[in-house]
């Protein structure tokens, strides 16, 4: 029972980017077809940054290969490859059934692309919505009415001097009182 | 009675993904903390079952210098 593998290395960056896809041609695929395998995928990142230093290096070359091969064989081709010190790191893991169809990192990488933009337009038209006016505001004139109202009630016709005097001559006029 | 609150649906669940790729930084970027450790699905509301997938692929993605395991100062 052959079952499916996906493999990715590490080619360290002392090569041309040429050389190192030659190197990945001649070294990883080559052996998996030697061991009976039958590679269905293939892809060459070039170079990428690491997210930390391996072996004080900053950056390396990346390979990409899907293969089937029957899982007896995979010991051997590890040993192999852990051996050769142009290969920095590799993993193989299995693929699953449900697994989608291989994405290339060209295709991948412009899917984030894409993704990126999306959510931008998102980021405007959600502020775009919040700096435009809701809805016009009601108009003020009612308020300035009323004001005015109150205004008026609190104009109450004041007194005038001369007949506060008046009222106060006649009251000191007055005899009844005992002032 | 007031109205039940809508069930939160895991974002994975929603897009009806199978299988999570370890390849793909960008997206285990988004499911990791400041400081690089994995973010617990109480704050990213991911299901068990994805979450478990997730888990195992920024660990193998931190194995090929994809993504950190801690956060360096640039100098």
């Amino acid at each position: 029972m052959t079952q499916k593998y996906e493999i990715l290395a590490i080619i360290v960056n002392s090569l041309d980017e040429k050389a190192a896809a030659k190197y990945a041609t001649e070294h990883i695929v080559k052996k998996i077809k030697d061991e009976g395998g039958n590679v269905t995928f293939e892809d060459f990142w070039g170079e990428r940054g690491f997210a930390y230093t391996i072996n004080k290096q900053k950056w390396g070359y990346y390979f990409c290969a899907q293969f089937e091969c029957e899982p007896q064989n995979i010991d051997g081709l590890k040993h192999e490859w852990n051996l050769d010190n142009t290969i920095v790191r590799f993993l193989i893991t299995k693929v699953p059934k449900n697994a989608p169809k291989p994405q290339t990192q060209e295709e991948m990488e412009a899917q984030w692309a894409a993704e990126e933009k999306e959510q931008k337009i998102k980021e405007v038209a959600t502020k775009t919505a919040k700096s435009a006016p809701k809805k016009p505001a009601p108009e003020k004139t009612p308020k300035v009415e009323e004001k005015e109202e109150k205004s008026t009630k609190e104009e109450k016709p004041k007194p005038k001097k001369d007949v506060i005097d008046k009222k106060l001559d006649e009251i000191l006029e007055d005899s009844s009182l005992d002032l | 009675m007031p109205p039940k609150p809508k069930k939160f649906i895991c974002s994975f669940c929603r897009n009806d993904v199978q299988h999570i790729d370890y390849k793909n930084s960008k997206l285990l970027s988004d499911f990791i903390t400041y400081y690089r450790s994995i973010q617990s699905r109480f704050h990213t509301g991911v299901c068990l079952k994805h979450q478990k997938q997730l888990a195992s692929a920024i660990k193998k993605a931190r194995n090929m210098a994809l993504l950190a395991a801690v956060r360096y100062e640039k100098k």
